[in-house]
C-alpha cells in the first residue's frame, strides 16, 4: 500500500495540496461481487448522474432511429458501441431552473425541481440521487460517492444567486449540498478504508477496555451493572463486525484471480494535472464502487456550470467558459465530445463485468445530463440528456425519445426522475415541480 | 438518638409480643381470607411465625398496619375486633417499624452503580462542551423506579439498542468539535463542512463587533450623565464611571467628552457640534427628549463625515479587470486606514464659484471600476452640504478642524458587510466580513477604528484571537488563493477576467513557488502598464498571501501538541476526577494509533478520542471506585465516600449536572466531608442557575410532568388557543416556581399555600392576567396570583391540562394527582370492569360531578374514590387546559362544592389548601421529604431511613420550612455521605 502518513504530522488534505504524478487504476477482473451468485434479477440497482456545463454545440447534437438502425451525430457517436443499451432524450427541461438568470440560477434544481433562493442564504432542494441515497443508501457501506473534477467556487454570481449552485448538482437537504470529494485518492478511501460505521470499532475496542479495567475496583454489585454495559458493547461490536466481515467476502467474491480490493493500488496523492486522467479516475472508481456493492448512487460532477477547466489536448486555447460563448465552434464541440466520452468510458466498463445473464451496466442507469443545451444564449429550455444501462430489464434501450413537441407539461425533467425512481423501487406522489411519470419512458 | 444495640435489646420483647399478642390475633381475624389455597389479594399472613420474618417483609406488614388503623380491615361483614385488639396490633407493628429504623439508622443502603439519566447525560454534554447540545433528545424515555425518579440503578439499564444510540450521540457531539490554534472548542452545530466552519467563525466576529458601543449617540447621552452629575447626584462620577455605567467604552468617552467641552476656540463642524451639545436640555427634561438630543448629534456627525470621508479606486492596469484581487486589496487597504481622516477635496472656499453638480453616470458593467459612480455621487453629496464651504482665508484652519473631527469621529468603526465590488442598486446584504470579489468568495478585515479607539487591550487581543481563529478554523486565506488561481487567474495571461490557470505541474498549488511565479506574471502585467502603484501592489499582495499560508502552517503544527493536552484535560473533566497516569498514557497512545494504524487525519484523531471519552463507562456511569476510599475501612458496616465521588453525588443531586471546577477544587483539597464545608458548597451550588436541574429532573419527577411537552391529547380544534408556546409556557410555570424556592432558600409551603407564580406573556393572557410585556423567555412575578385564580402549583395549567383527558375535566385523576404526588397516598388502581365515562363534555347531559355520583354512592367505589375525588372536583371551575370558567362545555354551571369524609366542606381550590393546612400537612412534608431523601440517594427509602425522614421534618418547622435546612440535612447525613464497607457485603445483605 502507497504509504500515506508523515511523520511531520500534516493532515493528509494538507499534502494532496500538491498536484500529483497521472496514473490510472490498473484494471483488475473479478471484483464483481455479484459474479459468482446466481440468484435472479435480485441484482441491485445503480443509479449515477454525470453532470457537465454549459451546454453542447446544438449543431452536432441530434439522433434518430432505434436499435441497430440509430444514427448519432458527431457529437453522440462516441456512443455508437453500446447504442442499443441508451436512450437518447431530446426536448425535456426544467422549469424552475428558466426565467431566474442564467448559470447559477440555471444548475441549483436541475437535479430537484425546487425553487431555488437568492442572496446569503442558499436554499435549494434534495436531488434525485439523494434521494435514491437515503431510501437505499443504508443497505452499502457507503449511501452515496458525490464526486467532482473541478473545486467549487464559493462566491456570488452577478445575480446574486450562490456560486454553490453552480459548483454542486447533489444536494443531501435544502440546505446543504453534498460536499464533492475532488481528490481521487480520497475517495478511494472512502470506499476502501476505515469509514463509516467500521470507523468506530477503534473507539468500541478502547471503551471495553476501560469497562473491564473498573470491574476491578467495583464492589459486585456493581459489576453486575457494568457487566449489562459490556454486553451491550459486545453486541454493537459484532454488528459492524458482521458489516465488515460480509464487506470482505464481498470483495473477494470472485474466486479463482481473486486479487482483494484492499491490495490494489491506490491513486496518488493530489490532483491529476491532466483532466483526462482525473476524469477516467474518477470514472474507475465509480466503476468499482458499483461492482463490489460499495454503493448503488453516484454522481459526478465533470466540470462545473461556469467552469474554468482548459483542455489544452483538444487544441482549445480558451478556457471552457470562455469556449461555450461561441459553442458552435469546433473546439467546443470537441468539448462537450470528451465530457461525453466519459459516459462511454464508464459504461463500457460497467458493461464488460457480467453478473447473472447480463452485465453491470444492464442492472443501471446512468444519465448524463447539461444544465444548457446552447452556451452563448444560456439556453435551457431543452437539455441534451442520455440514458445508458436497462435498470434490469425495467428501462428498454436502444431509443430515441423525443418530447419537444409534447407541450411543457409533458417534457418535465421531473417527471423522468419519478419513472427512473419508480424502476429503482422507490415510488413518489411528486417530486420537484411533477406528479406524473414521463410517458413513453 | 437510640443506636443500634439498645434496638437489638428490645428485639426479644417484640419478638415476645409478636407470639403473644399478634399471632393469635392474625389467626383469628385474618387467615379465613388471607390464608389457604388462594389467599385474599395474594397476601398470606399463615407463614409469619416470628418478628424476623416480619421485619423481611415489612412492607406487607406496612400495609397491614394502614388498613387496620384504618378500619377497612377485616372488612365490614367479617368478625370485628375488639378495639383494645386492634390497637395493641397496630402499636406493636409500629414498634416495630420504629426499632428498625432505630437499629440501623444511617445505613446508606445498596446504591447501584448506574449509567446517567438523559437528563443527566445532557447537562453533563453541556458543561463539559459549553453547549446545550442536548445528545440524548431522540433516546427513550428512561424508565422510573417505584419512588417515580429515573436517577437510579434499581431502573436505568443499557442494552445493545441503547449503546448504538450512545454512539451516535457521542458522534454528534463530537462532529460540532472545531480546533482552535490552542485547543478545542464546541459550536453550536457541526461542524464537518467549510460552509459551517466559516459560519461559525463569521458568527463569532459578527457577535463581538455587535456588542461593543459604538453608536455616538450613546457617548452623548452619557456626556450629558457627566455634565449634570451633580444635579443627577452623583457628584463624584468619574469619566470611568459614568462610562461603566453608560455601557460605553472608557477608552473613547474621553475623547468624545474633550472633544464637546474641549478649551481651544474651534472652527467648522467641531463649532457647529458644540452649539448642539449646549443646547441640551437640563435635568428634569424627558429621558425620551435627551435621547432625541444625542440622536440629533449623532446624525450630524455621520451626515458630516459621509461627504467627507476618503474614497479610493484601484489602480488601472490594462488587461485586468478593475475587480483583479490584488488591485481590489489595494483599494481596500486605502478605506482602511483613512477612515480616520477628512478628504481634503471636500472643503470649498466661500469664494469659489457653486460647484458644478456632475451627472450620475450609470452603474459599472461586470469588471468594470464602480469608484467613479462612487466619486460622482460624493460629489453631488458634498455639493449639497453647505457646512463644507470655509472661509477662504481661514482654509487651513477649518481644514484642520475636520481633520480633527474626523479623527475623532471615524466614518466606519467597522465594516460588518459588503455586497458586490461593482456597486448597482441591488443592495446586496447579508455577506458578512465578505471581501465583495465577483463569484469567488473572500473576507477582508476593516475595523482599524474599532481596535483603535474603542477596544482596551484586552478587547484587542480578542479580535485579533477571533480574526486569526477564522483562518484557522475555516482555511478561508487558502481556499480564496486556489478560487483565485483555478478561476480568475487567468486574466494576467490575457485569458478574460473569469478565466483561471491550469493545475500546476508537480508543485502544491499553495507552495511558495507557485505563488511566487504567478505574482511575477502579474508584476509584468503591471510594469507594463507603467503603474507603479500597481506593482506595489501586487508585490504586496502576493507576499502577503505566502505570509498568511506559511503563518497557519505553522500554527497548525504548532497547535497539534495543544490540542492533545486539551484533550486530556477534556477527559479529565468528562471523568469527574484526576485521570490515573496510566489513564494519561493509554489517552494519548489511542490518539497515536487512530492516526498510525487507521491513518486518520489529526482533526478526526481528536474527534474519534472524544467520541471514546463520551462512550466511556467512566463518563457515563455513576460508579463509586474501591480506590480513592481508605486504605483499611474503618470497622462497622460504613466507609466515608471519596471526596470526588461525594463531589459528584453532591452535583448530579443539586444540578443533575457533573461538579464543577470550584467543588472539584474542595474534592482535591480533601475538606468536602467536613461537614460546613459541605453545607457551603451545597448553598452555593443551590443558589447557581444550574440548580434548575433539580427543579426540573426532581420537580418535574415528583409532581409527574416531566413528559408533558410530549402531550398530545389536546384536541388544537377546540382548544386553538393551545399552541406550541402556550404549552411550553405551561411547562416552564412549575420550574420557575420550584426554581425561585430552591435558589432562594423559600418556604416549601408556598407549593401549597403561595399566593403568587410566575407567567410569561402566553401565559398570563391564558390566565387572564395583565399584559406581560417581551418575548416568551420573559418571565415575571405576580405576586397577588390568587386574584386571578392562581397562586402555588395546585391550579397551575400544567397540572389541571395534563390530568384532564382533552375534551372534559377528569376531577378524578386532578384530585388522584393531588393526593398521590402532592400528599404521597397510595391508593390501590381501579378494578378493572369500569364503564368508560363520555370523553367529550360538550356532549354531556349532566354536569361531570353528577356523573360521577356513582363513586359515592357504591361502597366498593367510595371506599377508595372518597379519598381523592373531592380534591379534584374543587376544580371544576377549571376548563381542560386550565382556564377558567363558570360553565362546562355543554353550558352547565361548574359547582366546585366539595365535602369530605369528616364533614368539612367548602368551595374551590382555596378550600383545598384550607383543608390540607388543617389535616394534611404533616403528609405533604413528610411526602416532600420522602421524595427528595429518595431522589438525592438515588435508591428507594428503607426503614432505617425514617430517623433521617423525621431529621428532615424537625428541620423544616425549626427554620419556617425553608428549603436549605432540608437539603442540609440530607447532605450532612450518613446515607449520602458514606457507602456500605465490605464486611457487610460478606454476610449478603
Amino acid at each position: 500500500m502507497s504509504d500515506r502518513t508523515k511523520s511531520n504530522g500534516l493532515s493528509r488534505r494538507t499534502i494532496l495540496r500538491g498536484a500529483g504524478v497521472a496514473m490510472g487504476l490498473p484494471w483488475l477482473e473479478s471484483l464483481n461481487a455479484f459474479a459468482a451468485t446466481n440468484a435472479p434479477a435480485a441484482y441491485p440497482k445503480r443509479f449515477a448522474v454525470l453532470f457537465m456545463g454549459n451546454g453542447v454545440n446544438e449543431e452536432h447534437w441530434s439522433s434518430e432511429g432505434n436499435g441497430a438502425d440509430m444514427k448519432l451525430s458527431k457529437t453522440l457517436e462516441v456512443l455508437s458501441p453500446i447504442k442499443n443499451k441508451i436512450n437518447v432524450v431530446h426536448g425535456l427541461f426544467q422549469k424552475r431552473a428558466t426565467g431566474m438568470g442564467i448559470h447559477p440560477a440555471q444548475t441549483g434544481c436541475l437535479l430537484s425541481g425546487a425553487q431555488i433562493q437568492k442572496g446569503a442564504i442558499i436554499h435549494a432542494g434534495t436531488t434525485v440521487d439523494q434521494v435514491l441515497a437515503a431510501k437505499i443508501g443504508q443497505d452499502t457501506p457507503q449511501s452515496s460517492l458525490v464526486l467532482a473534477c473541478e473545486q467549487p467556487m464559493t462566491g456570488y454570481h452577478e445575480t446574486n444567486f450562490s456560486l454553490a449552485y453552480s459548483s454542486h448538482v447533489s444536494w443531501q437537504s435544502a440546505d446543504s449540498p453534498v460536499p464533492t470529494e475532488v481528490y481521487p485518492s480520497l475517495a478511494w478511501d472512502s470506499l476502501f478504508e476505515n469509514r463509516g460505521s467500521l470507523r468506530n470499532m477503534s473507539v468500541l475496542d478502547r471503551v471495553m477496555d476501560d469497562a473491564n479495567a473498573l470491574t476491578k475496583e467495583i464492589s459486585s454489585t456493581d459489576k453486575a451493572k457494568l457487566d449489562e454495559y459490556l454486553t451491550s458493547v459486545r453486541e454493537v461490536e459484532k454488528r459492524v463486525d458482521g458489516m465488515r466481515k460480509s464487506k470482505e467476502k464481498a470483495d473477494e467474491a470472485g474466486k479463482g484471480k481473486a486479487i482483494p480490493v484492499a491490495m490494489m493500488e491506490r491513486p496518488a496523492n493530489g490532483l491529476p494535472e491532466d483532466v483526462r486522467d482525473h476524469a477516467r479516475l474518477m470514472c474507475d472508481i465509480i466503476a468499482i464502487a458499483f461492482q463490489t456493492d460499495k454503493t448503488r448512487v453516484a454522481s459526478l460532477l465533470l466540470c462545473r456550470d461556469l467552469s474554468a477547466m482548459y483542455y489544452p489536448f483538444l487544441e482549445v486555447r480558451e478556457g471552457h467558459h470562455a469556449a461555450s460563448h461561441n459553442n458552435n465552434s469546433d473546439g467546443y464541440e470537441r468539448i462537450a465530445r470528451f465530457h461525453l466520452s466519459q459516459l462511454a468510458y464508464l459504461a463500457q466498463k460497467l458493461d464488460a463485468m457480467p453478473e447473472g445473464d447480463g452485465t453491470v451496466l444492464d442492472h443501471s442507469c446512468l444519465m448524463w445530463i447539461n444544465n444548457m443545451l446552447i452556451g452563448r444564449k444560456h439556453d435551457n429550455s431543452r437539455l441534451p440528456l442520455v440514458l445508458a444501462g436497462g435498470l434490469g430489464g425495467t428501462l428498454k434501450t436502444g431509443r430515441t425519445l423525443d418530447y419537444i413537441e409534447a407541450g411543457d407539461d409533458n417534457r418535465k425533467l421531473c417527471s423522468l426522475f419519478l419513472s427512473l425512481m419508480d424502476r429503482m423501487d422507490v415510488k413518489l406522489p411528486s417530486f420537484g415541480d411533477a406528479d406524473t411519470r414521463l410517458a413513453g419512458v | 438518638m437510640v443506636s443500634g444495640p439498645a434496638a437489638r435489646a428490645a428485639e426479644p420483647d417484640l419478638d415476645r409480643q409478636f407470639t403473644q399478642t399478634v399471632k393469635p390475633f392474625v389467626t383469628t381475624y385474618c387467615v379465613a381470607c388471607h390464608g389457604g389455597a388462594s389467599p385474599a389479594a395474594g397476601l398470606d399472613l399463615r407463614p409469619y411465625t416470628s418478628l424476623s420474618m416480619v421485619v423481611r417483609d415489612y412492607g406487607q406488614w406496612n400495609l397491614v398496619l394502614e388498613k387496620l388503623s384504618a378500619g377497612q380491615m377485616p372488612p365490614k361483614p367479617m368478625k370485628q375486633p375488639p378495639a383494645e385488639a386492634r390497637a395493641a396490633v397496630v402499636e406493636w407493628i409500629k414498634g416495630v417499624r420504629a426499632n428498625e429504623a432505630k437499629k440501623n439508622a444511617g445505613d446508606p443502603g445498596v446504591v447501584l452503580a448506574r449509567r446517567l439519566s438523559n437528563a443527566e447525560f445532557n447537562h453533563s454534554v453541556r458543561d463539559l462542551t459549553g453547549v446545550d447540545l442536548k445528545p440524548t433528545r431522540e433516546f427513550p424515555v428512561d424508565p422510573a423506579n417505584p419512588a417515580g425518579f429515573d436517577n437510579s440503578g434499581e431502573s436505568l439499564t443499557m442494552s445493545p439498542a441503547l449503546m448504538n444510540k450512545y454512539l451516535q450521540a457521542a458522534r454528534d457531539v463530537a462532529d460540532h468539535m472545531v480546533l482552535t490554534p490552542d485547543g478545542f472548542d464546541f459550536a453550536p452545530f457541526p461542524m464537518l463542512v467549510e460552509t459551517d466552519r466559516d459560519r461559525y467563525a463569521i458568527q463569532r466576529i459578527v457577535g463581538f463587533y455587535h456588542s461593543q458601543a459604538t453608536d455616538y449617540a450613546d457617548y452623548f447621552e452619557a456626556a450629558w450623565k457627566y455634565k449634570h452629575r451633580a444635579e443627577l447626584g452623583k457628584p463624584r462620577a468619574t469619566l470611568a464611571s459614568i462610562a461603566a455605567e453608560s455601557k460605553v467604552s472608557a477608552k473613547y468617552f474621553p475623547m468624545v467628552w474633550d472633544m464637546l467641552e474641549g478649551k481651544q476656540d474651534e472652527v467648522g463642524p467641531i463649532v457647529k457640534l458644540r452649539g448642539m451639545w449646549r443646547h441640551m436640555a437640563k435635568p428634569g427634561a424627558w429621558e425620551e427628549e435627551i435621547r432625541a438630543q444625542a440622536v440629533e448629534m449623532r446624525d450630524y456627525v455621520v451626515r458630516i463625515r459621509k461627504v467627507t470621508a476618503m474614497e479610493f479606486a484601484a489602480p488601472l492596469v490594462r488587461g485586468l479587470p478593475a475587480g483583479s484581487q490584488p488591485l481590489m486589496n489595494w483599494k481596500w487597504r486605502q478605506f482602511n486606514s483613512h477612515r480616520r481622516d477628512s478628504d481634503p477635496e471636500a472643503l470649498r472656499n466661500d469664494t469659489d464659484p457653486p460647484p458644478v453638480v456632475p451627472e450620475i453616470p450609470r452603474y459599472p458593467g461586470l469588471h468594470q471600476e464602480g469608484a467613479y459612480r462612487a466619486a460622482a455621487v460624493m460629489k453631488k453629496a458634498r455639493a449639497a452640504e453647505p457646512d463644507l464651504v470655509v472661509p477662504a482665508a481661514e482654509h487651513a484652519r477649518y481644514q484642520a478642524a475636520f481633520e480633527k473631527f474626523a479623527s475623532v469621529f471615524p466614518d466606519n468603526f467597522y465594516i460588518q458587510e459588503r455586497g458586490r465590488y461593482f456597486p448597482d442598486d441591488s443592495q446586496d446584504k447579508g455577506r458578512l466580513l465578505s471581501a465583495g470579489y465577483h463569484n469567488v468568495m473572500g473576507y477582508w478585515r476593516d475595523d482599524t477604528p474599532l481596535s483603535e479607539l474603542i477596544l482596551d487591550a484586552q478587547g484587542q487581543k480578542r479580535l485579533e484571537r477571533l480574526w486569526t481563529e477564522f483562518d484557522f478554523i475555516a482555511d478561508h486565506t487558502n481556499r480564496t488563493w486556489a478560487q483565485f488561481y483555478f478561476n480568475q487567474s487567468g486574466a494576467v495571461d490575457g485569458k478574460g477576467a473569469e478565466s483561471g490557470t491550469e493545475r500546476p505541474v508537480d508543485k502544491a498549488l499553495d507552495s511558495p513557488e507557485v505563488i511566487f511565479a504567478m505574482r511575477d506574471k502579474y508584476i509584468a502585467k503591471a510594469e507594463a502598464s507603467k503603474n507603479p502603484l500597481a506593482v506595489e501592489a501586487m508585490k504586496y499582495h502576493f507576499q502577503w498571501i505566502n505570509d498568511t499560508l506559511r503563518t497557519n502552517e505553522k500554527l497548525r503544527l504548532e497547535a497539534e501538541p495543544l490540542q492533545i493536552q486539551a484533550l486530556l484535560k477534556f477527559t479529565e473533566k468528562a471523568y469527574r476526577r484526576a485521570l490515573t497516569p496510566a489513564e494519561r498514557d493509554d489517552t494519548v497512545t489511542f490518539y497515536h494509533t487512530l492516526r498510525e494504524k487507521n491513518s486518520l487525519s489529526h482533526e478526526d484523531a481528536i474527534r474519534d478520542s472524544i467520541v471514546r471519552v463520551l462512550m466511556s463507562p467512566k463518563f457515563c456511569y455513576r460508579i463509586d471506585l474501591k480506590s480513592g476510599a481508605p486504605a483499611k475501612p474503618a470497622t462497622g458496616t460504613r466507609v466515608p465516600l471519596s471526596d470526588t465521588a461525594l463531589a459528584s453525588r453532591l452535583s448530579y443531586f443539586l444540578w443533575a449536572s457533573m461538579p464543577d471546577d470550584e467543588l472539584l477544587a474542595h474534592a482535591k483539597a480533601g475538606d468536602l466531608q467536613k461537614p460546613e464545608v459541605l453545607k457551603a458548597q451545597a448553598h452555593r451550588m443551590l443558589a447557581d442557575p444550574r440548580a434548575r436541574g433539580l427543579a426540573t429532573e426532581f420537580g418535574g419527577n415528583w409532581l409527574n410532568f416531566r413528559q408533558f411537552e410530549t402531550i398530545s391529547s389536546v384536541d388544537r380544534e377546540r382548544f386553538p388557543s393551545f399552541t406550541n408556546e402556550l404549552k411550553e409556557a405551561m411547562f416552564e410555570e412549575p420550574v420557575r416556581f420550584l426554581e425561585n424556592i430552591v435558589r432562594n432558600d423559600q418556604s416549601v409551603l408556598d407549593l401549597v399555600y403561595g399566593k403568587y407564580t410566575f407567567v410569561n406573556p402566553v401565559l398570563a393572557h391564558h390566565y387572564g392576567m395583565p399584559e406581560v410585556e417581551g418575548g416568551s423567555d420573559h418571565w415575571v412575578k405576580i405576586d397577588d396570583a390568587v386574584q386571578f385564580g392562581r397562586g402555588g402549583v395546585l391550579p397551575m395549567a400544567v397540572f389541571l391540562t395534563q390530568n384532564a383527558p382533552g375534551l372534559r375535566t377528569s376531577p378524578v385523576k386532578r384530585g388522584y394527582w393531588v393526593v398521590k404526588q402532592v400528599l404521597g397516598e397510595v391508593i390501590p388502581p381501579p378494578p378493572p370492569n369500569v364503564p368508560e365515562l363520555p370523553h367529550d363534555e360538550a356532549k354531556m347531559d349532566a354536569p361531570l360531578r353528577e356523573v360521577l355520583a356513582q363513586h359515592r354512592n357504591n361502597p366498593a367505589c367510595a371506599s377508595c374514590h372518597q379519598r381523592f375525588d373531592n380534591y379534584g372536583l374543587a376544580f371544576e371551575n377549571y376548563g381542560p387546559i386550565g382556564g377558567r370558567r363558570q360553565k362546562d362545555l355543554a353550558g352547565h354551571t361548574v359547582d366546585t362544592k366539595v365535602t369530605f369524609a369528616n364533614g368539612w366542606s367548602g368551595e374551590g381550590f382555596q378550600a383545598i389548601e384550607q383543608y390540607i393546612r388543617e389535616h394534611r400537612q404533616n403528609d405533604f412534608l413528610d411526602n416532600l421529604s420522602r421524595k427528595l431523601l429518595t431522589y438525592a440517594l438515588g435508591r428507594s427509602l428503607m426503614l432505617s431511613d425514617e430517623p433521617t425522614v423525621d431529621e428532615m421534618k424537625q428541620a423544616l418547622s425549626a427554620n419556617g420550612y425553608r428549603f436549605r435546612p432540608l437539603v442540609d440535612a440530607i447532605v450532612t447525613s450518613s446515607q449520602f455521605r458514606t457507602k456500605r464497607g465490605p464486611e457487610k457485603e460478606q454476610r449478603g445483605e
